[in-house]
């Protein structure tokens, strides 16, 4: 029996720059192993100059591998053909600004291929599935950082890929608009597509990711699931109504009469972000509801 | 695995080259130059009292084509130069390249909408040339009917056919200044170099006149090398044969556009090679 073919398979990859015309070499990517089986959602962590943005230009085949073998679902990703099924989501994307979005999305369609029978229809639908319908006709050098993001990551979608691979999908992009580019993430996965995603804010991938890999100075430092790398397997958080004190030293007495112990008793807190999504009026969402993801969403389960 | 191929794709290098074309058409530069040279040749015949001795209705002529030189050659350099490298700078290349699209689409596509621009250049300028000399042929034409005894004198076609060469001319520079492109990291390096190698092609053919009178045969060979590895631009200049002789030949005329098309194929096909290995 064959074994399923990961969404991207990296091994042993070493990337060298050139530095100066003295052939002096930069090392940006070191020996990297990695696997992203499909399906999964995989954050690539690390520093700047890590490797980050390299490894991902190289899986997307804008630069060559001084020595190793990358292959995106099967095939060589300096070939044409593994690029079928990608879609990309460059940081910080500066977009053609004489286009409108809904002019934009077609252009990149067409480049990838729909159908001319269902172009308008895919068009149509992947703008209403990041939210844009009611400003896709205006053109993309008014958008803000945050339609941009949603715009960038309606192209990526457009051809239906199988791989989608975004490079810091929030950098530059307020608390809201990071909010709603996770929550599309989450649809993403709950699509079956596989995801490849790097981030400086941390917590905003602890949320969406399977698995995580960390990289420093182009070395692959830790792989594993999120729940294995920040999980404590040995100790649990029981979360109560406030004790008071007399019965939370019976508590005590309780758990050292069966050979446990209680470690701290803190009190829990909201995180920040989410008391910031609570308060703030988010579109479509007045006065921090939850729900949808934008003004002009489409149902969560809605398929690009 | 097995995963269908790509192939080179026409429709994806025309949605490039529509892309292109669009892009540049919305530039100030493309229509600051093409308002300049327009202006410069509709002043045309406010400037026939100073005529230096030739006939009028040449000087009209002349005076268009070197306004279409002059600001066609710095259109297309600007131009090419700045539409390639918008794409790299402002990182609109990294999503494009990430699609399923040939690099060479991606470099042909960038040639036909600059060569398309240029086209609309062209054709506005020689438009406006050839109105321009009609109406004043017909003007002497009453004045002077003994002149015009035999009908019109100007060869229409012949200025459309010259106007046709000197628009491959500048899709011979376009394919030279993407192949600067293709390797040059800045727009400014890109832009001086590619204005050097148009006066290198406009002299090139002193150093071809020359070639036969240099004693040393490695210099002799160099310079032959040099003047095949640069094409003659004076080739495409056929604007003196209008109205001399039989006019415009045919047959040069078809010998100088293979000419143009064998050098636009073989520096387009060097630049889509150059820009293969190049690192977005």
């Amino acid at each position: 029996m064959s074994q399923p073919v990961s969404a991207i398979s990296i091994k042993g990859l070493t990337k060298d720059f050139s530095v100066t015309l003295r052939g002096v070499k930069l090392r940006a990517v070191d020996a990297l192993n990695l696997e992203v089986a499909e399906g999964q959602v995989y954050g690539l962590l690390g520093p700047n100059g890590s490797g980050k943005s390299t490894t991902i230009k190289i899986i997307l085949g804008l630069l060559d591998a001084t020595v190793g073998d990358v292959r995106v679902f099967g095939v060589p990703a300096n070939q044409v053909e593994a690029r079928r099924n990608v879609g990309y989501l460059p940081e910080a994307p500066y977009f053609y600004r004489y286009l409108s979005g809904r002019e934009l999305v077609r252009f990149y369609a067409r480049v990838c291929g729909v159908p001319k029978a269902s172009l308008k229809a895919r068009v149509d639908e992947v703008i209403a599935w990041v939210g844009l319908s009611g400003a896709a006709d205006r053109r993309v050098g008014t958008y803000s950082k945050g339609m941009l993001q949603r715009i960038g990551l309606a192209q990526a979608l457009v051809h239906d890929p199988k791989l989608i691979v975004l490079d810091e999908p929030t950098a530059g992009v307020d608390p809201v608009g990071s909010a709603e580019m996770c929550e599309l993430i989450v649809k993403l996965k709950q699509q079956g597509k596989t995801v490849l995603i790097t981030s400086h804010l941390l917590a905003q991938i602890e949320d969406v990711c399977d698995r995580v890999a960390i990289l420093d100075r182009g070395k692959l430092i830790v792989e594993g699931s999120v729940l294995e790398l920040v999980g404590q397997r040995d100790r649990q958080a029981l979360i109560v109504d406030p004790l008071p004190a007399a019965d939370l030293e019976a508590l005590r007495g309780w758990l050292a009469a069966r050979g446990h112990s209680l470690n701290s008793v803190e009190q829990p807190r909201a995180r920040l972000d989410q008391l910031f999504l609570s308060k703030v009026s988010r579109p479509g969402r007045p006065g921090g509801g939850s729900g949808g993801v934008g003004s002009n969403e489409v149902p969560l389960d809605a398929k690009p | 695995m097995s995963v269908a191929s790509v192939p080179f794709s026409f429709g994806r290098l025309g949605l490039i080259a529509g892309n292109t074309f669009l892009e540049a058409v919305r530039q100030k530069l493309f229509n600051f130059l093409l308002l300049l040279a327009v202006g410069l040749v509709a002043s045309a015949q406010f400037f026939r009292e100073f005529n230096f001795g030739s006939s009028e209705l040449k000087f009209i002529a002349d005076f268009g084509f070197g306004a279409l030189i002059f600001f066609g050659s710095a259109l297309t350099i600007a131009t090419t130069a700045q539409l390639f490298f918008s794409e790299i700078e402002n990182r609109t290349a990294l999503t494009l390249l990430a699609k399923p699209l040939w690099r060479a689409e991606f470099v042909f596509g960038k040639f036909l909408g600059v060569f398309a621009v240029i086209g609309v250049f062209c054709a506005l300028t020689i438009g406006l040339m050839i109105a321009l000399l009609w109406h004043r042929e017909g003007q002497l034409m009453v004045i002077n009917p003994d002149d015009f005894a035999n009908g019109r004198l100007i060869a229409y076609g012949d200025l459309l056919i010259v106007g046709l060469l000197q628009w491959l001319k500048f899709g011979v520079l376009t394919a030279i200044v993407l192949l600067i492109a293709s390797f040059s990291n800045t727009n400014l390096f890109t832009v001086v170099t590619g204005f050097f190698v148009l006066v290198i092609c406009h002299l090139q053919y002193l150093a071809r006149d020359q070639w036969s009178n240099v004693d040393n045969v490695l210099l002799a060979g160099t310079v032959r090398v040099l003047s095949l590895v640069f094409p003659n631009f004076q080739l495409f200049n056929l604007a003196d044969e209008i109205g001399q002789g039989a006019g415009v030949s045919g047959e040069v005329a078809l010998r100088v556009a293979g000419y143009g098309v064998a050098y636009i194929a073989v520096i387009g096909g060097l630049a889509v090679y150059s820009f293969r290995n190049r690192e977005i």
